[in-house]
């Protein structure tokens, strides 16, 4: 049993019925505070310069990472390591549609989301019967496990030599949007996401997910159909995830096993959606937007240094606010006191 | 025949080494519920300090393994005391993104004081080999196998007759039953943490002779130390040696017979199939969860 | 003619080479408690595992309400009517008091549409339970007789008509578990059936309409609590002879 005094805290501020959900910022200050802020992104990109179009276009695909990942390690408790599997396999559906069968992308987007679906229940089914940290090393051993095979097919995927979309020309099956649409695609993208999480915090489906994470033979007790939640939560973060593979493959133009199944992916999700707050609405959000711009004016202004310097950043994080930035903020609020000591206190021998 | 004969014989010789790299990772896996992600760093870095000791005073691997060993059980008891043991109540993720974290800064550190280049530890014996009809085992391989099974072996003995190693044992079990008794718990697993790299530190030393390395090379070894820990069961220390050899043989005869990276895909595979039919590995034991912790 | 609230026939459970549960086979009437008393590893709740899903059977038949769910997973047997307390308090550490009954208003077989109404119904068993005001603290913060009340409320969220109690007095001072007590008789006259395992036997003796004695996953023996405390075997495995002699004095407390 945790002896710790931080143990026993609820994760979700004080505050009348569902205003709880967005904090201290209750209610309609947060759907106004939310209102003003997609208005500035969707105004911004006329104000910026190509790559600061790139960097954002990635700064939202990140968001709708950390919010698909933050749908089955944050609600339901269980980390996934391999979400990048689904990553991989959305952006190579739809790289093969587009160059093998000539689709267009907008055919080959909703085939990435199926299969992402698909492949979420196939392996959800046997892997999600595993707890803790054996569920995690499964699903990053899939997710290895796929990319070597994905690697191998070359006759279908081009193998180690790529996959090129046809995006320019006449063989073009759709035409590229260029940095501002693909600024646009990764916010909806990210905005859907979020609006995922925001239905999934508040419905009676989000709260036998947080059941399940904080007991799971309570919440068998108490009549939630466990099975059917963890492969629920996971679908729904196959669907998002494989929707941004899809769109980063169309975004490349050529793509390989390596990039797309990439495990730097899956960390950074993790690292975005936990340093956030993994388990609530915001926190993904400013992760992957925090961690994205951080990691951008690091490889800008330390160039030699700057994966040195994120590393350092990442395990200060995890030491200081190892229950993320959203509760540290909720409980410093609630308390009227905050203190990173307490943190390093609460999880310290 | 003889092809069949020789990769068996690399894949055992290579799988002892792998024992040892992997020994210490699963060690601290089950005993302290913590992923080190940063556990091919320690291996890498025990290479540098037997090359550079090689390098500059001449001193060979099998001897500098010892400096290598001893430097990192510093790092490592550091490492714990000062990064680890921050997070170590925390679930069992948090540590991996520290890891994580730690390896980013070790290997871009190394990067940049050694360089990216790939190194290999030079001595004038390790390439000749004993010849058993048509196949060769060179003494490099053959040494480093015996080495890394030996020290495997008095890990072994270490935990089971030494009262640090049932101290070890003990707080691996039940962290709180075991300060309750009087263990140091937070020294104990400063402790194993040190012992897991020391050995990696070693095994560096050896891998250095027997092949090359780069910084690069680390997040490998983290992988097949992964692999190896589940196979042999976390904790266990005479299922990292069986993981190990299995590992070695698989990859081996893998490379013989299969195209490279089809190889990993089976290794995943069988990963993910003893993870789901018998997650205590295929040498631990099914129904005693030896973990009592929340 | 109704059936049993719960019908067990030849049910056993073994672990490697241990026989925790052997061949249990008893039914209990709807609307009345049946206490269960036996010294540690009898197989109590071994048994209460083996009905609510927890564990699965090596053996035998499990009935509720005539309807077999024998091997089922819990969701379902908690969807058929059956909810326990777990003999260690497994509260959504989390969730506000509220909250944690909230899940059972929103899973149980009534289960609430909203979690609006799952919260109202939730605030309704909490004053029940005797928790009322206590909706918005955390779990860790209550007494142990607060966290026990708190384990009944989730229970009760799910309008269950067998009730399945695994040691709720354990732990409590003497004036928690009068109140405890009516808790428990009030619920019965409602009609449900309540199996309790304990280990007080001031409890089972005041509210028990059988007793059903566990020794080494066996049934030792079963009637009412008057008798089966004065049978010699029961003395013998479990009560002891001082508590013998203190109940022939007169003096039923244990």
């Amino acid at each position: 049993m945790a002896t710790d005094p931080q143990a026993g805290k609820p994760a979700s501020a004080e505050g009348p019925g569902e205003a709880r959900r967005l904090g201290f910022l209750s209610g309609r200050a947060g759907w106004a505070a939310t209102a003003v802020a997609l208005l500035f992104f969707i105004a911004l990109p006329a104000q910026l310069y190509g790559s600061q179009q790139r960097t954002l276009a990635a700064a939202f695909m990140f968001v709708a990472l950390a919010q698909g990942w933050n749908l089955i390690g944050g609600f339901a408790g269980y980390p996934s390591f391999g979400n990048v599997v689904f990553f991989g396999l959305g952006g190579y559906t739809t790289a093969i549609l587009m160059a093998k069968a000539g689709a267009s992308f907008y055919v080959a987007l909703p085939a990435a989301a199926l299969v992402g679906l698909g492949f979420a229940l196939l392996m959800g089914v046997p892997v999600l019967r595993l707890r803790g940290h054996y569920f995690a090393i499964a699903t990053l051993g899939v997710a290895e496990g796929v990319r070597e095979v994905v690697l191998n097919l070359d006759g279908l995927t081009g193998g180690g030599s790529g996959l090129t979309v046809p995006a320019v020309g006449i063989e073009a099956t759709t035409s590229y949007p260029g940095n501002a649409g693909f600024y646009y695609m990764f916010l909806a993208l990210a905005v859907l996401a979020t609006a995922v999480v925001l239905w999934v915090s508040r419905s009676r489906f989000g709260y036998g997910l947080r059941a399940i994470a904080q007991d799971e033979d309570a919440a068998a007790a108490m009549g939630i159909d466990t099975t059917r939640a963890k492969i629920g939560a996971f679908a729904l973060a196959g669907v998002i995830t494989s929707l941004a593979g899809a769109m980063y493959a169309f975004q490349q133009v050529t793509i390989y096993p390596a990039r797309l199944f990439d495990v730097q992916f899956t960390l950074l999700m993790v690292v975005m959606a936990v340093i956030g707050g993994s388990g609530t609405v915001v926190g993904p959000v400013l992760g992957a937007l925090g961690l994205t711009f951080l990691s951008e004016y690091l490889r800008n202004n330390l160039t030699d240094y700057h994966t040195l310097v994120f590393g350092l950043i990442i395990v200060v994080a995890v030491i200081l606010l190892p229950q993320g930035l959203v509760r540290f903020v909720r409980e410093g609020w609630r308390t009227r006191r905050f203190s990173l000591l307490d943190n390093v206190r609460a999880y310290r021998l | 025949m003889t092809e069949f004969l020789q990769s068996t014989i690399y894949g055992l010789l290579q799988g002892g080494l792998l024992a040892l790299v992997a020994v210490g990772f699963s060690l601290v896996w089950g005993v302290m519920n913590v992923v080190n992600l940063a556990h091919g760093t320690f291996v890498v870095l025990g290479a540098y300090v037997a090359w550079q000791l090689n390098k500059s005073a001449g001193v060979d691997p099998f001897l500098g393994m010892f400096a290598a060993a001893a430097c990192l059980f510093v790092a490592g008891y550091a490492v714990h005391m000062l990064l680890i043991n921050q997070v170590i109540k925390a679930p069992i993720w948090m540590t991996l993104l520290l890891t994580f974290g730690l390896e980013l800064v070790l290997i871009n550190a190394m990067v940049l004081v050694f360089s990216g280049d790939f190194r290999s530890i030079n001595t004038g014996w390790a390439g000749d080999a004993i010849a058993l009809g048509d196949v060769r085992i060179p003494y490099g391989r053959l040494a480093g196998f015996l080495v890394a099974v030996g020290l495997t072996l008095a890990l072994v003995l270490f935990m089971s007759r030494t009262r640090l190693g049932l101290a070890i044992k003990a707080t691996g079990m039940d962290r709180d039953a075991a300060r309750l008794m009087g263990i140091p718990a937070r020294r104990v697993y400063a402790t194993t943490f040190a012992i897991a790299a020391a050995m990696a530190g070693a095994a560096g030393a050896i891998v250095g002779t027997v092949g090359t390395f780069s910084p690069a090379s680390a997040p490998a070894f983290t992988l097949q130390s992964f692999v190896i820990a589940v196979l042999g069961g976390l904790g266990n220390m005479w299922g990292a040696l069986a993981g190990g050899l299995v590992l070695g043989l698989v990859q081996s005869w893998g490379g013989q017979y299969l195209s490279g990276t089809l190889v990993n895909a089976l290794a995943f595979g069988v990963l993910v199939a003893v993870l789901i039919v018998r997650p205590a590995g295929l040498i631990g034991k099914p129904y005693y969860e030896a973990r009592v912790e929340t | 003619m109704s059936a049993p609230a719960l019908e067990i026939r030849g049910l056993s459970r073994r672990f490697g080479g241990l026989e925790a549960l052997s061949e249990v086979s008893l039914s209990v009437e709807p609307g009345t408690v049946l206490g269960i008393i036996g010294p540690n590893g009898a197989g109590k709740s071994t048994l209460i595992n083996l009905v609510t899903g927890h564990l699965k059977p090596s053996s035998g038949s499990v009935c509720v309400d005539g309807r077999d769910v024998t091997g089922q997973r819990p969701w379902v047997i908690a969807r058929a009517g059956v909810a326990r307390t777990f003999q260690i308090v497994k509260p959504f550490r989390e969730l506000t008091v509220r909250d944690n009954v909230a899940i059972g208003a929103m899973y149980g077989p009534d289960g609430a549409g909203s979690v609006k109404d799952a919260r109202r119904r939730a605030d309704e068993v909490l004053e029940r339970v005797g928790l009322e005001g206590r909706g918005e603290v955390p779990p860790g913060e209550l007494s142990v007789a607060d966290a026990r009340r708190l384990e009944l409320a989730k229970a009760l969220a799910l309008g269950p008509r067998l009730l399945l109690l695994d040691e709720v007095m354990a732990g409590l001072r003497g004036s928690e578990i009068e109140p405890a007590l009516d808790l428990i008789r009030s619920l019965r006259d409602e009609g449900m059936t309540i199996v309790a395992v304990e280990h007080i036997v001031k409890v089972i003796l005041s509210v028990s309409d059988e007793v059903l004695v566990l020794h080494e996953g066996r049934e030792l023996t079963r009637g009412k609590p008057a008798d089966v405390v004065k049978d010699e075997r029961v003395i013998e495995a479990y009560l002891g002879q001082r508590y013998a002699k203190r109940m022939a004095e007169g003096n039923g407390d244990a």
